[in-house]
């Protein structure tokens, strides 16, 4: 029934087919940020710019493909917030990896470990997040999906607990440092916020649909 | 699972100096929310102990013993069972089996850099599941 709803056309396919492609760029991406974090190669953040943009086009074509009449009319404005919520991680994605250029990498050195382990969990959400969206269409088991990057949040708030407390011993002198570094870790931290929304989204989305 | 020891640890450590009062242990726990909590050496010579809620319970409250009189040192638990970081989970897995044990202590050359509970394997197992 649910893939009978889901895929039934040659739109629904297309936008199916769209909505993989534009997650695997937001895997891309944050693998990219991840790799700038390890290397401190500042020129290596162009690439989330671009993949940004990439994936900016692709959601241009999902949402007005949906509107061309994809789906019945009550599941379209579900996808079109899921794809939103997806949106607004390319945009944490863009301003961590815009901050980045700017902080001061002596600090960075200081708090590395916690920020490089952040990355990676990002990137196992990611990864669980492309899963959930397969298991929606495949009608499998979704909730294990939506549990297991639940679990990945809670890591990342402990994380960013023992960050905050590094952050705070720094003694901040400049007005514009001090913006930095908050723009840096607050968009750092908010991207697995958003992917657990996003997660939940399917999760309501696959109920509904039942 | 193919991970290894220090993928899944929990890196932060909550200590407490042998000569402690089970009663400054349990105000620790409760406050923090935790189990157990990493008893130091005395010297050199010694080792690490682990005090867990199962000890104050069995060895000092059910006892009707004194909690701010005893010390941690009389009941922690010694030796305590560790891993190195480069050890696999499922090895892991089944050194807590056989010892029945709730939580190892991850160790680096003689010093403990990490703790790895049932909690952390559990998380560890779901999210590989969902990886499938």
């Amino acid at each position: 029934m649910l893939e009978k709803i889901l895929k039934g056309g040659k739109l629904e396919k297309k936008i199916i087919a769209n909505i993989k492609n534009y997650l695997n760029i937001l895997y891309s991406a944050m693998e990219c940020l991840k790799n700038v974090f390890i290397t401190k190669d500042i020129e290596r953040a162009h690439c989330i710019d671009n993949l940004e943009r990439e994936a900016d086009l692709l959601r241009r074509e999902i949402v007005s493909t949906i509107y061309e009449g994809a789906f019945l009319p009550y599941i379209r404005p579900n996808i079109s917030t899921f794809i939103e919520i997806v949106e607004k991680a390319f945009d944490a994605l863009k301003t961590c990896a815009f901050e980045f250029r700017y902080l001061n990498k002596e600090f960075f050195e200081k708090i590395k470990d916690e920020v490089i382990k952040i990355a990676e969990i990002n990137l196992e959400m990611c990864e669980i997040l492309i899963k959930a969206f397969q298991c929606l269409i495949e009608e499998n088991n979704l909730r294990e999906r939506n549990l297991a990057i639940r679990i990945c949040e809670k890591k990342i708030d402990e994380i960013k607990q023992d960050l905050t407390q590094k952050i705070r011993q720094r003694e901040i002198v400049n007005f514009w440092e001090g913006k930095n570094i908050s723009e840096f870790i607050e968009a750092l931290v908010k991207i697995s916020d958003l992917i657990e929304d996003a997660s939940d989204y399917l999760y309501i989305l696959d109920i509904s649909l039942r | 699972m193919g991970k290894k020891v220090w993928e899944i640890m929990n890196p932060k450590i909550e200590i407490i100096s042998a000569d402690a009062s089970v009663y400054y242990a349990i105000e620790r726990l409760i406050d923090k929310r935790i189990r157990s909590l990493l008893v130091l050496p005395r010297d050199e010579k010694d080792d690490y102990g682990v005090v867990t809620v199962r000890n104050i319970v069995f060895k000092v409250l059910a006892k009707n013993k004194d909690p701010h009189t005893v010390k941690i040192g009389e009941i922690c638990s010694k030796p305590l069972i560790t891993v190195s970081k480069d050890t696999p989970v499922e090895e892991l897995l089944e050194l807590m089996e056989r010892n029945n044990i709730a939580r190892i202590f991850v160790r680096e050359k003689n010093k403990i850099i990490g703790v790895v509970s049932f909690f952390d394997i559990m998380h560890h197992i779901l999210i590989e599941r969902a990886k499938k």
